[in-house]
């Protein structure tokens, strides 16, 4: 398929997948935040999630005194037009993706999204009101998870279908490590407090924003143990938002598409991503540091990205022979 | 050359009335149509109008308008319920009178670039073709498959006070609007199907299986190994909404100029497996951005070597490069020549009656009355770069009376024909609006001019503007089958 068209679905539904994670990780922000009565400072609250989008920069240009509260950070990541991932932006950028590559998705598809867009674009000129956060955060997620549903029940497989996952799950396994990457840190201090009420909570909001909590009690029957979480997330095979998923759906996907690269960058970083994860427990990486082993895995996330771009949208340097 | 021809006094008629015969009766195609929304009442067209708006607005069928910032502005396309409506007979005559001038309009331009027999049989100036914008030398003794040059065009007729068609303009570049005309139909249907069920509407939705079978027809390797695409200057282009319906109905590529790079004289589409070859570009490029290497160096919308490539024959476009003289609109004065000279026929379309800024005689009469004339850059379209003479300022006509003066060939006039009206439903009422049409030709194996067309409204009241940047509206357009 054209180039450009291919890099353009990958685009579209990473800023999707973005969309929904930020819409995700605001909302059970804001759950957590009314039900823990040890909430801690509203700042301590809400800074971690300005790490977890590698946002600090962006932010400090828009409140230059820097101070984090709950109305600025709602107002960065839904509204912010100069924040490429508030849902916004993100958005905006899967539809304009979308646009481009129109005649490659199905109409379906296409006016799924151009809806969402432009009720999203009307609610950008007023402001959220508190009230309002939650059922918009809920409708942000109904409205991808339709997009997905229409995806996969109306696109025609091939390859822009396998772009469009690889696009998807190359975002959602980033942004899974992120979080867990901050979550941890954050959480650290309290490893003696394991099974305490806090550990509850605060595992609890992290798996309820990757929607496992219910698979997480459905597997795991030791209450909510941090290595338990860590094994959910990170390394299960069935789980749809694990790190393990993530790699397993992006192997299929460019297995489906192919190569015509005799050495194959794309395919040799994903075997490395799968050997990280095959050969580990949840333990063995607790104890090495997890977050060492995130961020070699967010590192090779980042050369995936990069030989996509080598190898299939900018296929044609350096080639001389027509395909046929 | 139009010295005498009778100056239009302001009031003198009313114009056409395509829908009414007097101020309550309608015409006797229109009655059906009429009866049914009489006895449907008012709520009913509210709640239709409303569903057509909402239904373009979620489809995202948009066009966009240009202004200051670099995007553009898209807005929804305006779609008015009430369909206009085209008898039989009257359509024969339109569809006789498109395929002679299409034809006249290809031999000529063949003639131009080979020969130029017309201007040595004295026919048409020499120095109206040579210091047209859009004739291109290095189109010169290249020879397109089929001799063909506007496989696609898009008409403009209006009618005269007395409901004649008269041609405003050919459209032979890269005309659009096909879109539209096949999204209002489905809008329609769908919104009112019950107005289909009291005419015999003829079908217009095969446009892009007539456009696929033409494209494929011009391929250098044989129409069963066709490589199409779609060449759109990109998404913030005005028409980009039509380009990709029609690469989408087609199942062709739709491709920008990055997109595509030229080998040894050979057209390749950039994929994600590498380099795959392109036999026949339905470019909606202009000429003087589609080949750096050849037009306007600048142009980053191109493909560099593409005419080298078409040139050599290994791809073809469509329309072929040069096509624009034969609708500059100073050409334009003389396509009923054009027909009289190449086909021996006599024009069953007439023009709108047309003065040169070139012949003083013409140019002095036109100054002095610019208030009555409408005023248009030769190789301008869509309704860019023209003077509308009863609704312009005193400072824009002194502007142009010095731009006609500095740069005559520049420049043609008409006298205002005031455009036939119809009856649009806005704001919960009939009111008249004026309108225009466009049919769309195929020149392929044959020529095809599709039973139908883009009707254009001038939304505001009294305004003869039809163009959709210039904030115009849309009807379903019916060709009866009897």
């Amino acid at each position: 398929m054209l180039s450009r068209i291919a890099e353009s679905i990958y685009w579209m539904s990473r800023f999707l997948e973005r969309t929904d994670n930020t819409a995700r990780l605001l909302d059970i922000n804001l759950n957590h935040l009314l039900e823990a009565n040890d909430a801690g400072a509203e700042e301590l609250q809400w800074a971690p999630l300005l790490h977890i989008v590698a946002g600090n920069e962006v932010y400090q240009r828009i409140f230059p005194d820097g101070t984090v509260t709950g109305a600025r950070m709602i107002r960065y990541m839904v509204q912010e037009k100069g924040n490429s991932g508030s849902i916004y932006a993100a958005l905006k950028g899967a539809r304009e993706n979308a646009r481009v590559a129109r005649d490659r998705i199905s109409k379906e598809m296409w006016e799924a999204l151009n809806e969402f867009w432009l009720q999203v674009d009307g609610h950008v000129t007023h402001r959220l009101s508190p009230e309002r956060e939650s059922a918009f955060f809920k409708h942000v997620r109904a409205e991808v998870a339709r997009f997905h549903g229409l995806t996969v029940s109306t696109m025609l497989r091939g390859d822009a279908f396998s772009f469009y996952l690889l696009g998807t799950f190359l975002e959602r396994a980033d942004m899974t490590a992120r979080i867990l990457d901050v979550k941890y840190h954050r959480l650290l201090p309290d490893l003696d407090l394991v099974g305490s009420p806090l550990d509850y909570y605060q595992w609890g909001a992290l798996l309820k924003s990757l929607s496992g909590f219910e698979a997480y009690r459905r597997h795991y029957h030791g209450g909510i143990r941090p290595l338990d979480v860590v094994d959910l997330v990170v390394f299960s095979r069935h789980f749809p938002r694990s790190l393990h998923f993530a790699v397993d759906r992006m192997t299929q996907a460019i297995q489906e598409i192919g190569t015509s690269q005799t050495d194959c960058a794309v395919c040799r970083t994903l075997e490395r991503l799968s050997a990280l994860l095959a050969a580990r427990e949840a333990e063995e990486v607790v104890r090495e540091g997890l977050h060492e082993f995130l961020t070699e895995f967010l590192d090779q996330l980042s050369t995936l990205h990069a030989s996509l771009q080598n190898e299939y949208f900018e296929a044609h340097l350096g080639m001389e022979q027509c395909a046929t | 050359m139009l010295a005498g021809y009778p100056m239009p006094e302001t009031n003198r008629a009313m114009p056409y009335h395509e829908f009414y015969l007097d101020d309550f009766q309608p015409r006797d195609h229109y009655r059906p149509l009429w009866e049914h929304i009489r006895r449907a009442g008012q709520n009913l067209l509210a709640e239709k109008a409303r569903d057509a708006h909402l239904a373009l607005h979620t489809e995202g069928v948009t066009f966009t308008v240009y202004d200051d910032s670099d995007e553009g502005i898209e807005r929804v396309w305006p779609f008015d319920l009430l369909p206009r409506i085209i008898p039989a007979r009257e359509w024969d005559l339109l569809e006789a009178g498109l395929r002679q001038r299409i034809r006249a309009l290809n031999l000529f331009l063949k003639d131009l670039y080979h020969g130029q027999r017309i201007i040595k049989d004295g026919v048409i100036p020499a120095e109206l073709i040579y210091k047209g914008k859009d004739f291109q030398r290095q189109v010169l003794d290249v020879d397109p498959p089929h001799d063909i040059y506007t496989h696609i065009s898009g008409v403009d007729l209006i009618r005269d006070l007395e409901g004649r068609y008269l041609v405003l303009e050919d459209n032979l570049r890269t005309p659009s609007g096909v879109s539209y005309m096949i999204e209002n139909r489905i809008i329609e249907r769908r919104i009112l199907p019950e107005f289909f069920a009291r005419y015999r509407v003829r079908r217009v939705e095969h446009y892009p299986d007539l456009l696929l079978k033409a494209l494929r027809h011009l391929s250098p390797r044989g129409a069963d190994a066709a490589e199409v695409v779609v060449l759109t200057p990109g998404i913030y282009n005005s028409a980009y909404f039509e380009h990709t319906f029609l690469a989408k109905e087609m199942g062709v590529e739709l491709a920008e100029g990055r997109d595509l790079v030229v080998r040894n004289n050979v057209v390749h589409l950039k994929t994600t497996r590498g380099l795959k070859r392109v036999d026949v570009v339905y470019r909606r490029v202009d000429d003087e951005f589609l080949d750096p290497l050849c037009f306007r160096a600048d142009s980053v919308l191109g493909v560099a070597g593409i005419m080298n490539a078409w040139r050599a024959g290994n791809v073809a476009l469509v329309n072929a490069p040069g096509s624009g003289i034969a609708d500059d609109k100073a050409v334009y004065a003389y396509v009923p020549e054009i027909i009289r000279y190449y086909l021996g026929e006599t024009p069953i379309l007439a023009n709108v009656p047309t003065y040169q800024m070139t012949d003083p005689h013409d140019r002095d009469l036109v100054l002095s009355q610019l208030e009555g004339m409408v005023v248009k850059a030769v190789a301008e379209s869509g309704g860019y770069g023209m003077l509308m003479g009863p609704a312009s300022t005193p400072e824009q006509r002194r502007d142009f009376t010095r731009r006609i003066q500095e740069n005559p060939r520049n420049y043609i006039a008409q006298p205002v024909v005031p455009l036939s009206r119809h009856v649009c439903y806005l704001d919960g009422e009939l009111e008249s609006r004026h309108l225009d049409l466009r049919p769309f030709i195929i020149y392929g194996e044959d020529i095809d001019v599709v039973p139908g067309g883009l009707t254009r409204v001038a939304m505001t009241k009294g305004s003869l503007v039809v163009n959709s940047s210039q904030g115009g509206g849309s009807k379903d357009t019916w060709v009866l089958a009897d």
